[in-house]
């Protein structure tokens, strides 16, 4: 469960988040889009703790960011659009310390069904270095699943995928969210957000423009006509601008 | 088309002008530029009053010395020249290369230009780097002796010796390159090259040799001597000849006045120019070895601003076994000491290298004991003794001083994974501890060893009553207890710094970014210093003051335990308020408001 109110964040004399409220329930998928320096990965990271948020109060799974960030952490996995890995660590030993950082007893039954998922098994004793990009990624996904998140949130989860581990891991996404996991997902890809989100979040210049489910949010930009996508709502919402 | 090169390297090099004046707005800058100007001005272009005499006036045997002492650095030098050329030749690279940046390579290679154009881009380039290290090397090198000219003569003499090495080693590789495409002869040709140089060298040693036989004690002691000493072995035969292409290269650095200097340029740039034929009519390919060097060259560039060294040789770093086996409970400060320790190249820090270290250490300080008794028996055991504690104190002041330094592998290296830090679920103490505890134990390790070897070779002759073995041990398990304290303290500075002064930080670990860097650096380094000196304090004076007043009461073994408690408590009440702080601070601060 993500609880967010009244978010707002500022750098200096810049606001990035104005008074943002909203809230993902368990099963829920909210789609957070909105045209480049809209906010999205500002909002993204003061959700995770990343940066601390200027003013609101963000509960993560009911804990509060600001004044239990331990156990609100201990719920949360954050998936940044570039994937950050520790240079000297191999697949497998960014699992094990991972496990270790989140008190995940057995990480080992647990990790093995996770790479082999992603494909990671015979990689599982190389360095980052000798990752793909996309390999990478996918090392991320498994080190942030490693302790079974309540609360998930992406940030261009797709960027560097091939097709076939695109398709894998919207299977993913839905899968975690059908188990009870509340996920936010920001993207350009409007067609993504469209198959995988039950709810989606415009936001323009750091202000809230829609929210709701999908068909909430089509049915206020519609102007009355039918099978509106959402990538023509997107472009009225904020006015079309580009994504 | 080497006027759109030029245009390039000049609209390069004036942008980076006015954007490095430009940035001197941010006071970071400004301050760094400002002591790094000042210390230029102490260092390089204030002349060392020598024993008081100004420098014009020094006497003839300073002068001599100063002359002999050039004569030596670029003697050193030109050894050094030679060596690297006589490697180029045994151990050719697979794929010979001229230095290109990627960009450079990104729109340079696929563009209309000609090799030869690729060429002259590429010494024209070098010329910016060779023309500003060598007004550079004029001012240091005017600083240690006179030898004749004055600094703008100096400074083309340098031009002239750095650009004939970097023609002549250019030249080599793409020499070797058209070998090996060639192919036929590929391996005689570099056998002959090498036994020439390797022939030439013991030429050039044994006429060294020979000429320095005939010197006379007293010849060094007298400033007439002095003054014709290096003369004198350049004018002595065979060795005028052998080393005349070196002399001809430094001739213009060396000459007296402007006519000296006016007919020692003429074979010098003779020389150059040869080299330069040599180099521009070369038919070689060199572009995929560029490629490689160039990509070389970024991943050594990246290592070094992530606080590493650059990896020797080509290979790429595998996967290695953790130090310790690291279960899934327990503290999680554990688990940064065990990924950092695996970052610090494992392979020097596992159970076995350790416990082959520990091993030596027993080996040495037990083997000591009987060495020096023996030497006990002479007058130069005292002396054999305060030179291993001598020793040991410098390698001991500087792993406090410069190891915190090296040794990077704590919250600054992970910055840049402050990202995935700052979502784990760990107060930020914790974080803090647990990124300084590899560094720490690395620095420890190395402190222990030095104090273990300096307090047995204390008092070889057993004469200071006062150091019983008991005394010995005491201080041993006192000092020993302390170093990890000190330590972890003088980590915490420089993370505390970090943490701080984020922007600062980064900035000063950006490599070759210019004089306003180097003075950012030196701010750093100084101020490491006095912060490890103000919190050294209070701890030093507490133990001082409990052995001065203590040790007539209970004797000096009580007195030093006692001390050394206060000592432990202080510096753990510092290092848990610097640890507290750092985590505070860590998890307060914005990283995007830092970048």
């Amino acid at each position: 469960m993500i609880e967010v109110e009244a978010l707002t964040k500022r750098y200096g004399g810049f606001t990035a988040v104005r008074n943002l409220s909203f809230s993902v329930r368990p099963g829920e998928v909210l789609g957070l889009v909105g045209p480049n320096g809209a906010g999205k990965t500002s909002t993204l990271r003061c959700l995770a703790g990343v940066i601390p948020a200027s003013a609101g109060t963000i509960r993560i799974a009911g804990h509060d960011l600001a004044t239990d960030p331990v156990a609100a952490k201990r719920a949360l996995a954050f998936f940044p659009d570039e994937p950050r890995l520790f240079d000297y660590l191999t697949v497998r030993q960014h699992l094990a310390f991972v496990a270790r950082i989140y008190g995940v007893a057995r990480h080992e039954e647990l990790a093995k069904p996770l790479l082999e998922e992603l494909e990671l098994v015979e990689k599982a004793d190389v360095l980052p270095g000798e990752l793909s990009r996309g390999m990478k990624q996918k090392l991320v996904i498994a080190c942030g699943l490693l302790h079974s998140p309540s609360v998930i949130f992406f940030d261009e989860p797709l960027t560097g995928l091939d097709p076939l581990a695109i398709r894998r891991m919207k299977d993913s996404i839905m899968r975690r969210a059908r188990g009870g996991a509340a996920i936010v997902l920001s993207s350009h890809l409007l067609h993504l957000l469209e198959e995988v989100c039950t709810h989606v979040l415009i936001l323009k210049k750091g202000d809230k423009v829609a929210d709701g489910t999908i068909a909430e949010v089509a049915a206020q930009f519609s102007n009355g006509e039918p099978d509106v996508n959402l990538e023509e709502v997107f472009i009225r919402a904020t006015g079309g601008s580009e994504t | 088309m080497i006027g759109a090169l030029l245009y390039l390297r000049l609209m390069s090099l004036r942008n980076l002008v006015v954007y490095r004046i430009g940035r001197l707005r941010q006071p970071k800058y400004l301050v760094g530029t400002a002591v790094a100007v000042a210390y230029f001005y102490f260092v390089l272009l204030q002349r060392p009053a020598m024993q008081g005499v100004p420098a014009a006036g020094r006497a003839p045997a300073v002068a001599g010395a100063g002359m002999i002492g050039m004569a030596l650095v670029c003697v050193g030098m030109s050894a050094l020249a030679l060596i690297r050329i006589a490697f180029a030749w045994i151990a050719p690279a697979d794929k010979p290369a001229l230095r290109f940046s990627e960009a450079e390579i990104a729109f340079l290679f696929p563009a209309p230009v000609t090799r030869r154009a690729l060429i002259h881009f590429r010494l024209l380039s070098a010329q910016f780097a060779i023309l500003f290290t060598s007004v550079l090397m004029a001012f240091f090198f005017n600083r240690l002796g006179n030898v004749g000219g004055n600094r703008a003569q100096q400074a083309v003499g340098w031009w002239v010796v750095l650009s004939t090495y970097d023609l002549h080693l250019n030249a080599t590789n793409l020499t070797l390159a058209r070998l090996r495409e060639k192919a036929s002869g590929f391996l005689l040709w570099r056998a002959a090259a090498v036994a020439a140089i390797v022939l030439y060298a013991i030429a050039v040693a044994w006429s060294a040799a020979s000429f320095a036989g005939g010197i006379q004690p007293g010849d060094l002691a007298s400033a007439r001597g002095a003054d014709g000493l290096v003369p004198g072995l350049l004018r002595s035969s065979p060795l005028r000849w052998l080393i005349l292409p070196f002399s001809i290269v430094f001739g213009p650095y060396f000459a007296a006045g402007m006519r000296d200097f006016g007919l020692a340029m003429i074979p010098a740039l003779l020389l150059l120019a040869l080299h330069y034929y040599w180099v521009s009519s070369s038919e070689a390919s060199f572009e995929e070895g560029s490629i490689a060097l160039a990509e070389k060259r970024t991943a050594a560039r990246a290592a070094v601003q992530r606080g590493e060294l650059p990896s020797i040789g080509s290979s790429r770093p595998r996967g290695r076994a953790g130090p310790f086996p690291l279960s899934p409970s327990g503290p999680p400060e554990t688990a940064f000491l065990w990924k950092n320790l695996l970052s610090m190249r494992s392979s020097l820090l596992n159970r076995r290298t350790v416990l082959v270290f520990l091993w030596i250490i027993l080996c040495v300080s037990l083997g000591l004991r009987p060495l020096l008794a023996e030497y006990a028996r002479s007058n130069r055991a005292e002396a054999y003794g305060l030179l291993i504690v001598a020793f040991c104190g410098i390698v001991a002041a500087y792993t406090l001083l410069i190891g915190p330094q090296i040794t990077r592998q704590d919250l600054r290296n992970d910055l840049q994974n402050a990202e995935i830090l700052k979502t784990y679920p760990i107060e930020g103490w914790r974080l803090a501890l647990g990124e300084l505890l590899a560094p720490t134990a690395v620095l420890s390790l190395v402190l222990w060893i030095c104090i273990i070897v300096s307090i047995f070779a204390l008092d070889p002759k057993g004469e200071a009553r006062w150091l019983t073995p008991g005394v010995r041990v005491t201080i041993i398990l006192c000092l020993g207890s302390a170093a990890p304290l000190l330590c972890l303290m003088q980590l915490i500075v420089p993370n505390a710094i970090m943490v701080l002064l984020p922007a600062w930080y980064q900035a000063s670990r950006s490599r070759g970014a210019g004089i306003e860097m180097f003075g950012q650096r030196l701010i750093f380094g100084v101020a490491q210093f006095l912060l490890a000196l103000l919190v050294a304090v209070p701890a030093a004076c507490a133990a001082a003051l409990i052995i001065f007043s203590l040790q007539w009461v209970f004797g000096a073994v009580p007195a030093i335990a006692m001390a050394s408690a206060v000592v432990l408590a202080i510096l753990a009440g510092e290092a848990a308020v610097g640890l507290w702080w750092i985590g505070w601070r860590f998890e307060k601060f914005d990283l995007s408001m830092d970048k």
